[in-house]
């Protein structure tokens, strides 16, 4: 898995490839651990890269919403291949994430 | 069945690298689309991490073989295993419904497979379980 951290204003991108899944999904959760102990509460995931993930990959999603709503923060994810949108669905998490097509359109949603 | 991909894998997560290669190689031979090949490595990804992780009470050496074949209009896989008996269509749903807050993280992959696959039968054959799916193609 690829993960590239860079900063747009408040927000915390977190640019994501490669594999999402159980032996690469700790590496993302430490990361978002590492990022809410700076206290930071605007966090976006860009999928563009990501070509795979599973349910683990999936829980780190959940876990970190669910830190991050602790704080009144925000988790806002972009960029998801066509391929594996249908599996965020079935997971019902287009209900709970903003989802959106471009990474621009997600820094949008903490303007 | 037509000749399909067979392969046999230990019972470390590592070898889920061989199962997507396996699975990309079965995809290509018979033409499907990124969505469904997608969805072919996820359920058996996480039907085989379910054995690996949790399906030993020992710490000793298991082999769990995966067939791939197809059939008509339909694919189907079948994986059988030595572990405990354990039949994925009795696990409990996952929680899809609470606030984010509440929701429960556990059950989230044995709902991916059911949803994803068309039909999913389990048998407990001589001390193995073997699991059939089978997917329809549009």
């Amino acid at each position: 898995m690829q993960l590239v951290e860079r900063e747009s204003g408040e927000v915390t991108v977190l640019e994501l490839g490669g594999r999402l899944d159980s032996n690469t999904s700790k590496v993302l959760e430490d990361k978002v651990m590492e990022i809410l102990g700076q206290g930071k509460k605007k966090v976006l995931m860009d999928f563009k890269d990501v070509d795979y993930i599973n349910s683990t990959g999936l829980r780190v999603l959940l876990l970190a919403l669910q830190q991050l709503k602790k704080t009144q923060g925000k988790l806002v994810l972009s960029t998801i291949k066509d391929y594996m949108k249908e599996v965020f669905e079935i997971s019902g998490y287009t209900e709970i994430f903003p989802i959106y097509a471009t990474q621009e359109e997600a820094l949008g949603h903490f303007a | 069945m037509e000749p399909g991909f067979s392969l046999r894998l230990d019972n470390r997560l590592l070898e889920l690298d061989r199962l997507a290669d396996a699975v990309e190689a079965f995809g290509e031979a018979h033409g499907l689309p990124a969505k469904l090949r997608f969805q072919v490595r996820l359920v058996l990804d996480e039907l085989i991490t379910n054995i690996i992780n949790y399906g030993y009470g020992d710490d000793g050496d298991h082999v769990i073989s995966v067939a791939m074949g197809q059939e008509g209009g339909r694919l189907r896989f079948v994986i059988e295993d030595d572990a405990r008996a354990f039949d994925p269509l009795t696990a409990g749903a996952p929680d899809l419904v609470s606030e984010p807050e509440q929701r429960q993280v556990g059950g989230l992959g044995i709902h991916l497979v059911r949803t994803i696959m068309d039909r999913v039968a389990y048998e407990r054959v001589n001390g193995a379980n073997r699991l059939i799916l089978e997917k329809d193609i549009d």
